[in-house]
């Protein structure tokens, strides 16, 4: 019996080598550039905590914490509203609407399109001059002067909220729909023959049940939130343009490492970015689960 | 964004369904259920099948090696191996071929790739090319970062036929130490390309020449584009037209030997010229590479400002050698025959690419032998030149050749002699490895002050912050 353990180490054996290699490596040198001058050639001088204290001190970066929240928070406050909305109606036992898969797919279409066609597309219907927004603002005459719409850093940063909504409330849709279906109809039975209306249905059965695919929804949302960079790299200049409100932790990382070739000090924004999203987490998942918790220990 | 989710939902179905399947499946029956009856012989046939799956993995690992022995192998059929970033090189590489009776394999990997892309092959040296291209952006780079071969040493000793070259085009091949790292077959001189028949309206002349006297300061710009204002013409797509001739006639590099960030007053200057190009309505607020920026090139387009729309034609487009052939004549259909070329208020150049053998090649005989016919053939020059309407910077050639050309769709010009002539008088020694970014923080601020967000010191400060960010080496100055 005693031997028996050693199998086990066989069939794992695979996965932990592929994941040393490709997962831990990376990680572990990463982390040791972070303490370094590297600047992606050449050998790396070690230079101690230097990277880190410019890290808190670099202004470009805290904006650029503060770009990422802005663009994502507007962005998930929205998807996950509309996905909510889609999902009570297609949910609703007296409405019985038809088509659900259809519109599952509908919804979900603009999540296909690579990011780089996204970018083009949405650059060539946000064009100052020429662009098909302003023609049709102008037209039905809400505005006088064609908007520059990514030349401004409000305008530029709800832009890419709105395209990172299109683009994800069908997925979240798809997702809520899943736990929504979860959810035994005896409920819903009973509260309707309770004489719940609609809105009691949804906020004291739907929305407490859904609680864990919420969750779910926005710890993985927001870790991709965070990671924020293809939009924002294509749709102007790539390092942020207009006036730095495009500029993301991930693109900050990118142009530090890529294009500045500060690759030990890029090291140390990713770790920053790494604690950032750990924090984030660990305030998302006790603020979800830490009331229960209480709850049942004074049950 | 959420995409781990399909990996999650995906690893899970997966997960039930191998489960299912080897729940009763006879590799579980095998391995485990016969190992606890602790039969000794199937226990061997338990270790046997699973060494068996753990090689099976392993051997996929270790493919990579195997497929580079491969490699090693076809290295037999591929004497020299050669990196770039455009499709360029693909018809002199088979000139090569059938002139040495060699085979050579061409890599392209598109220019946003590239640096990232070589630069890890050339550090390891693993799958190294032994020939690579290097354009403009990064060549200061990596002329110093030591990946090329000297070749300025024996046997290559190019410091010799130095003269053969346009001197600038030579200068920016050299490293920090004055050695020559690599070498360039084309020269990139700009000019200013403009419509004969709006030039014939309203300047009375389409003369090249004549035009071209009556562009020789930024002033005498600022007039021209009043006069092309009153006829309903706009001189320029976009402000950045005028960035090139930024530099005035005393051009200095962004940074000096010291590493000292250096601003001059014409790159200051520049500020207010691109606001007046702004607000007299001289442009046509089509931005650089944008999809209107193209459209103005062959057609009126529609200019929306100060609450009414009015439909203008664009004078001149600020292009170099490369843009005649792969911008305007590639987006221009109806005004063919209708353009010419001629020099704005200073000279400049606008990218071009080098080449050079890396140092770690095996194949260094070769490779040189490649690049220099790319850089020093005459008969293979002559026709590539023919060819293509490439400018050269390798004199023997080009002052053969200069005097028979002439462009159709420039209405019959000399371009080549003409931007031959703009090559020579390019001051060398003011490309520095920190250009491309330092351009690029500066044009934000100078359209950050054209639209009217920032000041003109605000716009100043900002960018020797971004400066000071990018490259913390740098000296900036305090404001």
């Amino acid at each position: 019996m005693k031997n028996l353990n050693n199998y086990g180490y066989a069939f794992i054996a695979p996965f932990w080598i592929i994941f040393l290699i490709f997962n831990i490596y990376p990680v572990a040198l990463t982390f040791y550039y972070s303490f370094t001058n590297y600047s992606g050639s050449g050998t790396a001088e070690v230079v101690g905590l230097a990277n880190y204290q410019r890290l808190i001190a670099d202004s470009y970066f805290v904006e650029a914490f503060f770009n990422t929240w802005k663009i994502w928070g507007v962005n998930f406050a929205l998807q996950i509203v509309i996905a909510l909305i889609l999902a009570a109606i297609f949910s609703d036992m007296r409405v019985k609407m038809k088509g659900l898969s259809f519109f599952r797919s509908i919804f979900y279409l603009p999540n296909l399109i690579t990011v780089s066609s996204v970018a083009l597309l949405f650059g060539i219907l946000l064009d100052w001059q020429h662009g098909s927004l302003n023609m049709v603002l102008m037209n039905i005459g809400l505005i006088s002067e064609p908007i520059n719409w990514l030349n401004e850093p409000a305008s530029a940063q709800l832009s890419v909220s709105l395209i990172l909504t299109w683009m994800w409330f069908g997925h979240s849709f798809i997702v809520v729909m899943a736990g929504v279906s979860g959810i035994s109809t005896d409920f819903y039975e009973a509260a309707l023959i309770d004489g719940a209306n609609r809105w009691q249905t949804f906020t004291k059965i739907t929305l407490p049940l859904l609680k864990p695919i919420l969750l779910y929804i926005m710890i993985t949302s927001l870790i991709g939130g965070l990671q924020l960079f293809d939009l924002p790299m294509l749709l102007t200049d790539g390092i942020g343009s207009p006036d730095g409100s495009l500029n993301t932790m991930v693109l900050y990382l990118y142009n530090q490492a890529f294009k500045y070739n500060n690759y030990g000090y890029a090291a140390a924004v990713a770790y920053g970015l790494f604690i950032i999203t750990i924090i984030f987490s660990a305030i998302v998942f006790k603020s979800m689960y830490g009331n229960e918790r209480k709850q049942a220990r004074r049950v | 964004m959420t995409y781990s989710i399909f990996f999650w939902l995906n690893r899970n179905r997966f997960r039930l369904y191998f489960y299912r399947k080897f729940e009763t499946g006879f590799v579980n029956n095998i391995i485990f259920s016969n190992l606890e009856r602790g039969s000794p012989m199937k226990k061997v046939v338990g270790l046997i099948m699973s060494l068996v799956l753990l090689f099976g993995v392993l051997a996929g690992c270790s493919n990579t090696e195997t497929s580079g022995d491969a490699k090693s192998d076809k290295k037999k059929d591929v004497d020299l191996k050669v990196w770039s970033f455009t499709d360029e090189l693909k018809k002199p590489i088979t000139t090569f071929e059938e002139k040495n009776g060699v085979k050579v394999e061409l890599t392209i990997v598109p220019i946003a790739d590239y640096p990232t892309k070589l630069k890890p092959v050339l550090e390891s040296g693993v799958g190294a090319p032994d020939v690579f291209t290097g354009e403009i952006a990064f060549l200061k780079q990596w002329v110093n970062a030591g990946y090329w071969e000297n070749l300025s040493k024996e046997p290559y000793n190019v410091n010799e036929i130095a003269d053969n070259y346009v001197p600038y085009v030579f200068d920016l091949g050299k490293d920090e130490q004055g050695d020559v790292r690599a070498l360039s077959w084309q020269t990139t001189p700009g000019g200013l390309f403009y419509k004969r028949s709006i030039a014939k309206e309203v300047l009375g002349t389409d003369d090249p020449k004549e035009i071209g006297e009556m562009l020789t300061s930024m002033d005498k710009v600022f007039e021209v584009s009043e006069k092309m204002k009153e006829k309903g013409y706009r001189m320029f797509p976009d402000e950045g037209s005028i960035r090139w001739f930024s530099q005035g006639d005393d051009p200095q590099p962004w940074v000096n030997e010291n590493d000292e960030l250096k601003l001059t007053d014409q790159k200051i200057e520049f500020l207010d010229y691109a606001k007046q190009l702004r607000e007299n309505s001289y442009t046509a607020l089509a931005p650089e590479w944008s999809p209107s920026w193209f459209e103005a090139m062959d057609k009126p387009i529609k200019v929306k400002e100060k609450g009414k729309e009015t439909e203008t034609e664009v004078f001149s487009y600020v292009l170099p050698t490369w843009g005649l052939h792969s911008v305007l004549k590639t987006n221009v259909k109806e005004s063919d025959g209708d353009w010419a070329v001629t020099s704005g208020p200073s000279p400049y150049f606008w990218g071009g690419t080098w080449l050079g053998v890396y140092n770690k090649s095996e194949n260094k005989e070769l490779a040189y032998d490649f690049v220099k016919m790319m850089t020093q053939d005459d008969e293979f020059l002559t026709d590539w030149a023919k060819e293509t309407g490439d400018v050269l910077s390798y004199l023997p050639v080009t002052n053969e050749i200069k005097d028979d050309f002439s462009d159709e769709f420039l209405g019959g010009q000399n371009n080549y002699q003409f931007f031959l002539d703009q090559a020579k008088s390019i001051e060398p020694g003011i490309v520095t490895k920190y250009d491309q970014q330092l351009d690029t923080f500066y044009g934000n601020a100078v359209q950050e002050y054209v639209d009217g967000k920032k000041s003109k010191d605000e716009a100043i400060a900002e960018f020797y912050k971004k400066a000071q960010n990018a490259y913390p080496e740098l000296k900036v100055p305090k404001k």
